[in-house]
């Protein structure tokens, strides 16, 4: 226990000395904000008493978008509809600050004789990632009241919202982050080099799930054709239509984006009654928190157990 | 107490064995040189000997525990070139090492810095550091957790010769508080004034181990290099050619001349007698690449 606290010390001590943390904080805690109450006060500008303002619809729009529970609300939705994600770009570089400098720099030679218990550097540097995205995303959460806040002073907007509950969705996005990272930190350690490290995570899962979209859309699992008689005879036809509800993706980012049909109908959107077809998991429908939740706990423990059994194996240089 | 044991320590990648069945005990406090060609097996044992590659067969053990354990927490390595976060100061890696570790004080940093003469410099990125000032914080980073047991490879590549002197004169401040080291080399001279035994290795098999004074008696016995200058460079050759030695020029000014040990004494006065008028003459630093080299091929097996 000892050596873990050690290495979590250590670890925090380096990350919190590299530029990269704090722009990646930034990038999140400020930028999205202000392009937020930008976009805002542009809507209240030039839209507000134009013809299509009927009644209280700017106001309400802005307050949708602008205000700080809107902003709290956008700065979890918007990372996870950018591609890559940026939640991917964060943890991938996260992961890359934690276990691919050691390789890059030719630091495990120091690293592992100054703590050579390796399943306490491994829980550390993990316990670490964790720590940086949970401040990461709970700096979101804060900074949305505060630049929220500033908003209300030249936006019509106001404190109403339902705090609690989204705060329980980051919570849960950031939980979602355990898989994520034993996936980046796989990836990385496998490959021995950051840069292709970093693309098997931002592209790797993406692919795999890509290629499943273009055969399912291409050719279908429903025609008993050549391709499929195999599934069918194995009778994996229904596994394989059922497939994207265990897909990576689309599990890690349900708690984003799981407010995107409440924001698409507080917008005058009417997300309950359309059909969204194979964009459906993507728009974080089909699929429950819940379940979400526990295909990412799977994936957390095959990831982590995959690359405790490498870390520990693996010679250094 | 045996500081550091391997039994039958093997490591191979696929079918070439980087090192073959070594095996050798290291008293506490012993001082051991380590000695074998580029690419004879030192650094991989090293390696093994620090738990960051296990071996294929063979077991270590560092302090009486069996290596990889906890044994390893007592030992300060500096294998190959150091290595450090370029964006993190001198002092700053030493912090990160030491909170790593767990038990070092910052009094301590400032002690191992003090040692190695880096306290002006702690403070500047390590990405601004020369190979000198690298070299010796990352002596210091070895010394911060006050190891019982050194492991150092080749912690003189790339000094000056001051850089040399300075680090040959820090082991033997370490050594005389009962550090056990273990360092590598492929140059006997560098290490011969701080080492009492020698374990030399080669093509991954160990070919030597004893004590230095028996190594350093075994290569006199049979040859010796000499770097010459004369005022007619020509009338060195021709005289040296004369006495059926083989010149080898090293540059415009010198010759190299290798000779049998029980000759060596008498070289300068058969030169005089050829009329060659000699301005500077000096005893090679023997290279484990020529004379060790030497003296396995024509041992052949271990002592």
């Amino acid at each position: 226990m000892n050596a873990t606290v050690n290495v979590i010390r250590a670890e925090l001590f380096k990350a919190l000395r590299k530029r990269r943390t704090y722009i990646l904080a930034a990038l999140q805690w400020v930028l999205l904000p202000v392009l937020v109450l930008i976009a805002g006060r542009v809507v209240q500008v030039n839209v507000s008493g134009s013809f299509v303002d009927e009644g209280e619809l700017v106001d309400t729009i802005i307050q949708v978008i602008a205000s700080p529970f809107g902003i709290a609300r956008l700065s979890l939705m918007g990372p996870s509809y950018v591609s890559p994600t940026f939640y991917m770009i964060v943890i991938a570089l996260f992961a890359a600050l934690l276990i691919g400098e050691e390789k890059s720099q030719n630091m495990w030679k120091t690293a592992l004789v100054a703590q050579p218990n390796r399943l306490a550097v491994l829980g550390g540097k993990f316990v670490v990632a964790m720590t940086l995205y949970a401040a990461f995303l709970l700096g979101a959460y804060l900074s949305s009241i505060l630049f929220g806040a500033i908003g209300m002073v030249f936006l019509p907007t106001n404190f109403t919202g339902e705090w609690g509950a989204l705060l329980g969705l980051y919570a849960l996005q950031w939980l979602h982050g355990a898989a994520a990272f034993m996936f980046a930190f796989l990836m990385i350690f496998l490959a021995r080099n950051i840069a292709l490290g970093i693309v098997m995570v931002f592209f790797l899962p993406a692919l795999l799930e890509g290629l499943y979209t273009v055969y399912r859309t291409a050719i279908g699992f429903q025609p008993l054709n050549r391709l499929n008689v195999i599934f069918q005879a194995l009778r994996l036809r229904t596994t394989l239509e059922e497939l994207p509800r265990y897909f990576f993706t689309y599990n890690q980012y349900a708690p984003a984006r799981s407010p995107t049909f409440e924001l698409v109908t507080a917008l005058g959107g009417d997300a309950a009654g359309s059909d969204f077809g194979p964009f459906s998991n993507f728009l974080g429908a089909g699929i429950t928190l819940s379940h979400a939740t526990l295909v990412m706990a799977g994936y957390a423990v095959f990831f982590g157990a995959l690359l405790t059994w490498l870390f520990l194996r693996r010679d250094v240089q | 107490m045996t500081a550091i044991s391997a039994a039958g320590l093997t490591k191979r990648y696929g079918r070439v064995a980087a090192v073959e069945d070594v095996s050798f005990d290291i008293t506490e406090g012993e001082i051991v040189g380590f000695l074998g060609p580029n690419g004879a097996g030192k650094t991989t044992t090293l390696r093994l000997l620090a738990g960051l590659i296990h071996p294929t067969q063979g077991t270590s053990q560092i302090l009486g525990r069996p290596v990889p354990g906890s044994g390893l927490l007592e030992v300060g390595t500096m294998i190959e070139e150091p290595s450090f976060y370029p964006y993190l100061t001198g002092r700053a890696n030493l912090k990160h090492a030491s909170l790593l570790h767990g038990g070092v004080s910052e009094n301590r940093i400032d002690e191992v810095l003090e040692f190695v003469r880096m306290e002006q410099a702690s403070n500047k990125k390590v990405a601004a550091y020369s190979q000198g000032m690298r070299q010796r914080l990352g002596l210091a980073r070895a010394l911060l957790w006050r190891p019982r047991v050194l492991l150092l490879d080749e912690p003189t590549n790339g000094l000056d010769p001051v850089g040399i002197a300075e680090i040959r004169e820090n082991l033997r401040m370490i050594a005389r508080e009962g550090v056990t080291i273990l360092i590598s080399s492929h140059i006997l001279a560098e290490i011969e004034k701080v080492v009492e035994r020698i374990l030399a290795i080669d093509k991954g098999k160990l070919r030597f181990d004893g004590p230095l004074q028996q190594l350093l008696q075994r290569l006199d016995a049979q040859t010796l290099s000499y770097r010459l200058a004369a005022t007619d460079h020509e009338a060195l050759n021709r005289a040296l050619r004369t006495l059926g030695y083989t010149p080898e020029p090293v540059d415009d000014r010198f010759v190299r001349v290798t000779v049998p040990t029980a000759e060596a004494s008498r070289l300068l006065s058969q030169l005089i007698e050829h009329q060659v008028e000699i301005l500077e003459a000096r005893r090679e630093a023997d290279t484990l690449e020529g004379a060790y080299l030497r003296l396995v091929e024509e041992d052949g097996r271990p002592s």
